[in-house]
């Protein structure tokens, strides 16, 4: 048996625990008490705030019980927030405005002073900071830093998440054969250090309130080493401990779903393992992937293929982390979750089904501690679900998604702007996005003041059973084909996802699945809006060229030097991050690209 | 009946956007339109070269990341100084090409960009419509392999037509006199891995000798309604190159693995100054035997996947007794070992001197294979 099948195991067996508990509760007076006693004890603990009317509500939401058994299976089957197995999410608050104004009783009942004051479980004291994210990424460096500028202006913590152009996601150079009409779009074109050094000026990259996140899989560690480096040239070698962020590099998914992969799947697996043997020794603080099933779900999953490919995908992550010999409790922490969130009804408890089955996995079937079970989450709502026709009604789309996502404790979001379908968002529509998790998360009163506010209705329930069930039996279909890997290299999660996307395209022809504006209620006439479209002039990308010209020549010897020791230390099969931080110094991202797949060959694409 | 309508689909380099055209491809072959899908990532000259040597009458570009403008101005541009302007460009990228993008790559050439919201049946009938005539002789062909490509169109044409009007014979022309590249057959079960294996040879081919050229015969087959997706260029990534002439066919109903014309277009191509020509079968079954005796084919290469079933199943396998060299790939699965032992005393039974080789295609400079270059290579030089 897989890792995989011990984790459906570990899954039924939990959920057994959980039935025998309530059971015991129910027969075993004495620990049915205990139980009682410590209900009623966090509900004294509860703060209560007030909202402006004045209304005093408690800043957890808890339900209304007072039997044993019932008790024993909110506990022990949901968790409290920040509480094993974390169904009600990954911390005790979230999103909860800072405390003032808190009358020091709960439930009604007066308790003392200065109410609990407990760290948020897992993660260092830091100050609070918006959950919001906003993704950018346009033309050359220069041009994406003014933009993360003028995104931070107003954020107290500064999180900047980077989209890098087609030629840096495909690991090749501005001066590539037939890329030049594609730098700079979509995202920001990345060719050398220098680009990297220019793209986070400005900003303190040492600094807690500073964190990075790049979009980019195939070539991760390459980007990852020039991160590095120019964090080092700006701030010398100490700065490398204090990094915060995450990179995406997930291999698997490009391979199910995003097509992004550029070494074959082995030697991708063995570059992003030694980035991970790197990172969570020497930089504590990041993430160094993200485990996403945002593409999967892009490229047409339905939603419980989404979550189920994820989460087995980050198991054999960590089975592979592992047999490097790296410790779970080393790796564990440093794993992120990113996620879809459409408007599928599943949606209603995705991510919290996920969080669920992530934290039972790790504990059981692979011994992590209390901060490698947390299923740590930035959700995106979904691209795919956005329409060009009546583009406006994707704002209404995306509040919806919005909602579905806090209501998943997610624990930070990226909302999409409405002209998506058109083009990389305009200023306009990207404010107009932000916004909307403003509203949604300050002005209005549904997630600022209760945590759990909109949790645990009888149909939640019912999706989360309906959903947990789904995922597991996609869990054993990819145990009977012989594990995650096996099952990759089988093509299946690829091309269940190719079929999922067709009935999807099929249900939206022939009616069943209503898209407003699309195949119901068109107005009759296509209204493609006067979208302003971010293009990179071709002067800026024949600058990227000339910079790329003047780097290479600059450093030509000492490139290959650097060159000749990567592919040297790659062919003995040690850990090649070390070289790769020397060589980003000197040479390109192409360059070494190219070099790379002279000793792994390239990625053959599956269809 | 006219032959079916052959169109060439891609998407962009450094794009990765491949579910639209997916589903788009599948519409086609539903209708009776031969697609070569060359897959995602690809680049103008990877394109271009590919339409050329496919004869397609035109191309479908899917493009969702920008860029476009230029993309397909390129590819236009780059046909035309080819002299192959009688193949046309048309394509799409949902919301991401506007209405003023559209009106610009119309006047540097492209016949038509679908826009969000339309149909597959709309394009399924633009494709009929547009492209479903009959060309004109092309006069301004710079490329020989244009040449080339037009005349295995001719000769694939003509046996539809034969086949059609249940004329017999094969109407061969091969004539060993003229002939000059070594051909070479590889067939075997679906699943097995021939095209990678045969991608992986190429590669060694190529760096073998500078100077040296490969035709590849690729085979897949028709689809009832006789559209076919000829999808081996997508995953054969060292067989994009100027040195390699590759020709995707249709089986076009003729069931054993080829097409009613590949006998005449192998022929053709072992006289046109290749060093090898390689041939791959579509999968095939255990009394396939695809290659007759007709003196065309110098070497014969079966593939075999270690799952064949239990040893009673190998005694059906027809391809055992005929082919020169068998080869077990996919050798690192568990069943391997006792696959390679079964095959090699099958293959002792024939006593013909048949080699059995294990190899791992999808592995970068996988040892087995280079054990197969050596033995091919060195049958050359006999």
């Amino acid at each position: 048996m897989s890792k995989l099948g011990q984790v459906v195991e570990a899954v039924e067996k939990y959920n057994q625990f959980v039935l025998d508990q309530v059971k015991r509760a129910r027969t075993d007076e004495k620990f049915g008490r205990e139980l009682i006693n410590r209900w009623n004890e966090t509900k004294e603990k509860t703060p209560v705030t007030h909202t402006p009317t004045g209304l005093p509500l408690p800043r957890l939401a808890l339900p209304e019980i007072d039997e044993p058994g019932e008790i024993a299976r909110y506990l022990f089957g949901e968790g409290l927030p920040g509480e094993f197995p974390f169904l009600n999410g990954a911390y005790r608050e979230m999103y909860l405005e800072p405390t003032r104004g808190i009358e020091l009783s709960s439930y009604g009942k007066k308790i003392s002073t200065n109410g609990p004051k407990e760290k948020p479980t897992g993660d260092d004291e830091r100050p609070p900071e918006e959950p919001t994210r906003l993704f950018s990424g346009l033309m050359l460096a220069e041009d994406t830093n003014e933009r993360f500028h003028y995104l931070t202006q107003h954020q107290r913590t500064h999180r900047l998440s980077t989209a890098f152009d087609g030629p840096t996601l495909y690991g090749i150079d501005s001066d590539a054969d037939g890329v030049s009409g594609k730098i700079g779009e979509g995202g920001v074109a990345i060719d050398t250090v220098e680009d990297m050094v220019r793209l986070y000026d400005g900003f303190d990259l040492g600094s807690p309130n500073f964190s990075a996140s790049m979009t980019i899989s195939g070539p991760a560690p390459i980007i990852m080493a020039m991160y590095i480096a120019a964090a080092k040239r700006r701030f010398g070698s100490k700065v490398v401990s204090k990094l915060r962020g995450t990179i995406q590099a997930d291999i698997f998914k490009e391979v199910q779903a995003q097509n992004e992969t550029i070494f074959p799947i082995e030697a991708s697996l063995r570059f992003l393992t030694d980035m991970v043997e790197f990172t969570t020794r020497e930089m504590p603080r990041w993430y160094p992937i993200s485990i996403s099933g945002y593409h999967i779900g892009e490229a047409g999953s339905t939603p419980v293929q989404q979550a189920a490919y994820t989460l087995s995908n980050g198991f054999a992550y960590a089975e592979m982390f592992a047999g490097r010999g790296i410790p779970v409790d080393q790796f564990g922490p440093r794993l992120s979750f990113f996620l879809d969130c459409g408007l599928d009804a599943e949606y209603i408890a995705l991510a919290r089904v996920s969080r669920r089955i992530w934290a039972i996995g790790m504990r059981d079937a692979y011994g992590a501690g209390p901060r490698g079970q947390l299923f740590k989450l930035h959700t995106q709502t979904s691209g795919r679900s956005l329409i060009a026709a009546e583009f406006k009604n994707n704002l209404t789309r995306t509040a919806a998604e919005l909602i579905l996502a806090y209501m998943n404790a997610t624990n930070s979001c990226h909302s999409n702007s409405a002209d998506e379908p058109f083009t990389t968002p305009s200023e306009e529509w990207i404010r107009l996005a932000a916004h909307g998790q403003a509203i949604l998360l300050e002005e209005s009163g549904i997630f600022k003041h209760t945590m759990n506010m909109l949790s645990g209705s009888p149909g939640m329930k019912a999706v989360e059973r309906a959903v947990e069930a789904a995922i597991l039996e996609e869990f054993r279909e990819i145990e009977r084909l012989g594990g995650v890997l096996a099952a990759v290299e089988d093509r299946f999660q690829r091309s269940q996802i190719q079929n999922a996307a067709h009935r999807y395209e099929q249900q939206i022809y022939d009616g069943t699945r209503p898209i407003i504006g699309l195949n119901r209620y068109r107005n009759g006439t296509d209204d493609i809006p006067e979208v302003k479209l971010a293009r990179t002039p071709r002067a800026k990308q024949q600058l990227q060229i000339d910079r790329l010209a003047k780097f290479k020549k600059k450093n030509a010897g000492k490139a290959k030097r650097a060159l000749d020791k990567l592919v040297d230390v790659v062919e003995r099969g040690e850990n090649c991050f070390p070289a790769l931080l020397d060589a980003v110094e000197v040479s390109s991202l192409g360059q070494i690209t190219d070099h790379l797949q002279e000793v792994v060959g390239r990625f053959r694409p599956m269809v | 009946m006219a032959s079916p309508i052959r169109i060439l689909t891609a998407v962009p380099i450094c794009d990765g956007h491949d579910s639209a055209i997916n589903t788009i491809n599948l519409e086609f072959i539903r209708h009776g339109i031969e697609v070569v899908y060359l897959g995602y990532h690809r680049s103008v000259s990877d394109i271009v070269r590919a339409a050329a040597q496919e004869d397609v009458r035109a191309i479908g570009i899917s493009s969702y990341n920008g860029g476009h403008i230029e993309f397909f101005a390129d590819v236009v541009r780059e046909l035309r100084k080819q002299g192959a302007h009688d193949i046309n460009v048309f394509g799409g990228g949902g919301g991401t090409i506007t209405h003023d993008d559209a009106a610009i790559m119309a006047r540097k050439g492209v016949d038509q960009i679908f826009f969000a919201g339309t149909s597959l049946s709309e394009m399924t009938d633009y494709v009929r419509k547009q492209y479903g005539k009959p060309r004109k002789k092309r006069t301004h062909a710079k490329n020989p392999d244009l040449v080339l490509a037009r005349r295995l169109t001719e000769i694939e044409d003509r046996s539809g037509a034969r086949r059609r009007s249940a004329i017999t014979g094969d109407g061969s022309t091969s004539d060993r006199r003229k002939r000059t590249g070594r051909v070479i057959g590889f067939t075997g079960p679906g699943g097995a891995g021939k095209t990678t294996l045969i991608d992986e040879l190429v590669l060694r081919f190529l760096n073998q000798d500078r100077h040296s050229r490969i035709a590849i015969l690729s085979h897949d087959p028709s689809v009832i309604g006789q559209g076919a997706l000829l999808g081996d260029r997508a995953t054969m990534i060292n067989s994009q190159t100027d040195r390699v002439f590759m020709r995707s066919m249709a089986t076009r109903g003729q069931a054993g693995g080829l097409s009613p014309a590949t006998h005449d277009c192998l022929a053709h191509l072992a006289q046109s100054n290749f060093d090898y020509v390689i041939i791959e079968t579509v999968g095939t079954g255990q009394e396939a035997m695809p290659f007759q005796n007709d003196g065309i084919i110098d070497l014969t290469v079966l593939v075999m996947n270690p799952d064949y079933g239990s040893r009673l199943q190998l005694q059906k396998i027809v391809m055992l007794d005929l082919a020169e060299i068998v080869v077990v790939n996919k050798s690192d699965l568990q069943r391997a070992r006792t696959a390679h032992s079964e095959i090699e005393q099958r293959l002792e039974q024939n006593r013909r001197g048949q080699k059995l080789i294990d190899t791992v295609a999808k592995r970068h400079r996988d040892p087995g294979v280079d054990r197969l270059f050596d033995l091919i290579s060195a049958d050359r030089t006999r």
